[in-house]
């Protein structure tokens, strides 16, 4: 079944905004199963190449490939390699993606926030749907909430509600784009511990984040993120104990000292 | 909308103000009933013309000119009946009916009372078809409105879309739209289209129908008011859904939703509430519109209170115009609200 | 189950609710007026006289009825009874009586006065409304004989002396007028020509000039002599009748489809008819209380 080699791999993806370039030609490798944190200072590009992943920013050149099938292809030149639609949905479909800022469905209980695209995008059974969300919702520890409105929710219990629709939809690579940056320092440990479970789990994770102890802890990857460019990477205890970049050393400290 | 109904309508989530309310109205509503029980008889106030008055209505009878009008109007309460002759000398009597009494309504109070009761009932169009007064005014906004509604959705969701030419022949419509006076669109429906087309309006009805002009008019009116009504309706559902933050269409992408059903599902149920409030300042603008259909013949609540100034030389005539169109706005605030409230449950 | 009783109480209080908005009892029958308005058919056996008139070749919207367009709403030619719905006055009465010499039903179509020569032969057969016969308007349409003789008349509020002899006397005066009618026209060209200076104050109902006449907004109404006949004849002690110009009298007519010429022959057969026994003058007499001259 896996005859893939990675999980998703990304060739020399750019994006420019204008004349400023955002990201410089990068080239990562995810094996299945793998966590990997990715990590740097702000405006270095972090979120917009994992946005790019999914299609939510457009690149402006490079490939990806979403286990092992081409995914999205644009030359410099502007010429984009068509692919058939099924297939790219199809692929789209094996990332689920968590937001800084949660994006739940205000006008949508719990429930119906995560049973939504299974539904209305896989068309699968309405009922085995609600039973496989509570499910979810257990497993995130909020199976009493299910017939609230999010709004009616503390952070963190949003962001956990975030997962698990990202779940309902059974990606095999979940995407965090910072998701515990909006919250209150005492939220974020239950939204980390999911994680955690989550990547136990044997879950690919691409996790954008400050949270250096997460990353420490969880990580089977560290990229660190400066200027467009991936400087560094490695295991955690390089990353964090050993780095070699001055660039990541200067990071650390900084974030460290604090 | 089937659970939007039952929500309205579940008196368990009522609040103790909204009952007290209701049990106010009922009170009243069962005093109307009571007292229009107990209101004379038609056949009671006809019988009390004078007997002058008597052989004038008589003397018609045989002639094929007639002279005398009675009128008879019956209003929830009280009732007026009057006998009028025309001409130069002018003859006539007035009555008013309450509580099993017909009185003299020729001076003073009796009079005002009475021209009160026959001025409102003669805007709310009672007696007469829908095309009349106050009925006229409701069912043209409320049926503009809606088409309105619609249409501005379709124009907004095109003008925002991707497709320039889509997006250019949306805001074009809405640009003419909004861009020139509704009594000369008014105009243009009722008059240079069928001349351009060569038919006119009341043949859409049965020869011989003393009503087509009017239905034929109302239907122009209509198409008028709602290609009107959708341009500005367009704005407002565009304006509502770019307030809809960024991060909801991003979630929705990131789900696989589709962009239809992004906008369907995510987007405008999130902005209905952000619309109400602006509809219901364009559907109260559309109500007071609604007098304009003076032009082509319709006789709205304004038309109707103009003419009665003209012929009764008497001003006031525009008491119980402003009264009902306080009520017409009173009561579709109230819808607007409730439907507002309806949609900001979750926040 | 509960929720369908509360569901249908609802609809039975909103159902009351809107009948207390529409504010009606029950719908009355059409006054008595009003019947014989439309019937008015020979119905006194007046098929013989019907007979008189060869209807061949006529064209009418629908069969057997004469639609009248009418711009109900200036007394004393066409107004509403005070039930609302009748429409009663000199127009009416000549008119209906046309319609019934001629064997037809009448339908009165009310109408706004702008664009109501455009509905002919569309929305209506004719127009009885008092129309001025006009060169202008003859170009499009056909005119019957006029049915009234009409002079544009000076009306000053009563306790006003001023000697009006003639328009010129109104310089240096503010004047109301009705909208695009003869007097509008009238009182424009003497202005426009630079024959007298005076201040025009144009209104939509010829009531809004009497209004603004009692309130001094305006030193005078120029109005058509029949309309001043009317509001003297109600208001005698308001008004003064200031100037009637003899010299130019212009005629009301009915205005008919350019190619109906058959209807225009037959009405002008009527009218003449009318005129001869009496009817058009006693009708005169009864709605402005004065014997035409």
């Amino acid at each position: 079944m896996d005859n893939f080699e990675y999980i998703l791999e990304t060739e020399h993806v750019s994006k420019n905004f204008g004349s400023l370039s955002v990201l410089k030609d990068i080239n990562l490798k995810v094996k299945k199963g793998e966590v990997i944190c990715i990590i740097g200072p702000s405006g270095a590009g972090k979120s917009t190449y994992l946005r790019s992943l999914n299609q939510l920013e457009k690149i402006s050149s490079g490939k990806i490939f979403i286990k092992g099938d081409l995914f999205l292809h644009r030359e410099k030149d502007h010429t984009v390699e068509r692919i058939d639609k099924k297939t790219q949905q199809k692929l789209l479909l094996e990332m689920g993606m968590c937001f800084q800022r949660f994006n739940l469905f205000p006008h949508k209980t719990v429930l119906e926030n995560i049973c939504l695209a299974p539904i209305e995008v896989k068309h699968e059974d309405k009922e085995t749907v609600k039973k496989e969300a509570m499910e979810l919702l257990k497993k995130v520890g909020l199976a009493e909430k299910a017939n609230e409105f999010p709004n009616r929710l503390s952070g963190g219990q949003q962001q956990r509600v975030a997962i698990a629709r990202a779940l309902a939809m059974k990606p095999e690579i979940m995407l965090f784009d910072e998701p515990t940056s909006a919250l209150d320092p005492e939220l974020v440990g239950d939204v980390l511990q999911v994680m955690k479970d989550l990547a136990n789990d044997g879950m690919t994770m691409l996790v954008v984040t400050h949270e250096m102890g997460f990353a420490k802890e969880v990580a089977d990857r560290v990229l660190f993120m400066a200027d467009g460019i991936i400087a560094e990477e490695g295991t955690p205890d390089h990353i964090f104990n050993h780095p070699e970049n001055p660039r990541t050393q200067s990071f650390l400290r900084s974030i460290l000292n604090v | 909308m089937k659970s939007f109904l039952k929500g309205l309508i579940n008196v368990k989530n009522w609040k103790k103000k909204t009952k007290v309310t209701w049990i106010i109205v009922l009170v009243v509503i069962a005093v109307c009933i009571v007292l229009s029980a107990l209101k004379p008889s038609e056949a009671d106030m006809k019988a009390m013309a004078s007997e002058e008055m008597q052989a004038m209505i008589k003397a018609d009878e045989g002639s094929s000119r007639k002279r005398v009008t009675v009128t008879y109007n019956s209003l929830i309460i009280v009732n007026y009946c009057s006998f009028s002759t025309s001409g130069a000398k002018e003859v006539t009597e007035k009555y008013v009916g309450f509580v099993g009494h017909a009185f003299q309504a020729d001076e003073g109070f009796g009079k005002f009372a009475g021209q009160m009761v026959n001025y409102t009932y003669r805007m709310l169009g009672c007696g007469e078809n829908l095309l009349h007064g106050a009925k006229l005014t409701l069912l043209l906004t409320t049926l503009s409105t809606a088409i309105g509604v619609v249409l501005g959705t379709l124009l907004a969701l095109g003008k925002i879309s991707k497709n320039k030419v889509l997006s250019k022949v949306c805001g074009g419509y809405i640009f003419f739209f909004r861009g020139t006076p509704l009594l000369i669109q008014l105009f243009v429906i009722y008059y240079s289209v069928p001349a351009i087309f060569g038919f006119a309006w009341r043949d859409l009805f049965a020869v011989g129908d003393t009503q087509a002009v009017y239905k034929g008019a109302f239907i122009a009116a209509l198409i008028a008011y709602g290609l009107n009504s959708g341009a500005y309706c367009a704005e407002i559902v565009r304006a509502a859904i770019q307030s809809i933050e960024k991060g909801q269409h991003e979630a929705a992408k990131a789900l696989g939703l589709s962009y239809s059903k992004t906008m369907r599902l995510i987007i405008i149920p999130q902005s209905v509430r952000r619309m109400v409030p602006p509809l219901c300042n364009e559907f109260i603008m559309m109500i007071k519109d609604a007098s304009m259909v003076f032009a082509i013949s319709l006789m709205d609540i304004t038309t109707i209170s103009k003419n009665i100034m003209t012929s009764e030389i008497s001003y006031i005539v525009f008491l119980p115009a402003l009264i009902i169109y306080l009520i017409i706005t009173a009561f579709f605030t109230w819808i607007f609200n409730a439907i507002e409230k309806k949609f900001s449950l979750y926040e | 189950m509960k929720k369908m009783t509360k569901i249908v109480a609802l609809i039975g209080a909103a159902v009351m609710c809107a009948s207390v908005i529409a504010g009606c009892g029950n719908k009355t029958e059409a006054p008595a007026a009003q019947e014989p308005q439309e019937n008015q058919t020979a119905e006194n056996g007046e098929t013989t006289e019907a007979s008189k008139y060869d209807l061949s070749g006529i064209k009418l919207i629908s069969d057997g009825v004469l639609s009248v367009g009418e711009e109900v709403g200036y007394p004393p030619f066409e107004d509403f009874a005070e039930d609302g719905v009748t429409p009663i006055g000199y127009d009416v009465d000549i008119i209906t009586e046309v319609a019934k010499r001629l064997g037809l039903e009448v339908n009165i179509v009310n109408t706004a006065w702008d664009g109501i020569f455009a509905g002919i032969d569309n929305n209506y057969d004719v127009v009885c409304s008092a129309c001025t016969i006009t060169e202008e308007r003859k170009e499009s349409m056909l005119f019957s004989e006029p049915y009234i003789a009409n002079y544009q008349a000076v009306i000053l509020k009563a306790g006003n002396d001023k000697k009006i002899e003639s328009f010129n006397d109104l310089d240096g005066m503010t004047v109301a007028v009705q909208k695009e009618t003869t007097s509008d026209e009238l009182i424009s060209d003497y202005k426009s020509t630079g024959t007298i200076d005076v201040e025009i104050v144009a209104n939509e109902k010829i009531l809004s000039c009497f209004t603004q006449l009692d309130n001094g907004e305006v030193d005078a109404v120029v109005v058509d002599s029949t309309v001043a006949d009317g509001y003297l004849a109600k208001n005698p002690d308001a008004y003064v009748y200031a100037y009637k110009d003899d010299s130019e009298a212009e005629y009301f007519g009915i205005a008919i489809g350019k190619e109906n010429t058959a209807l225009k022959a037959v009405i002008d057969e009527v009218l003449a008819d009318m005129e001869a026994d009496g009817f058009i003058a006693d009708t005169y007499s009864y709605w402005f209380g004065v014997t035409e001259e």
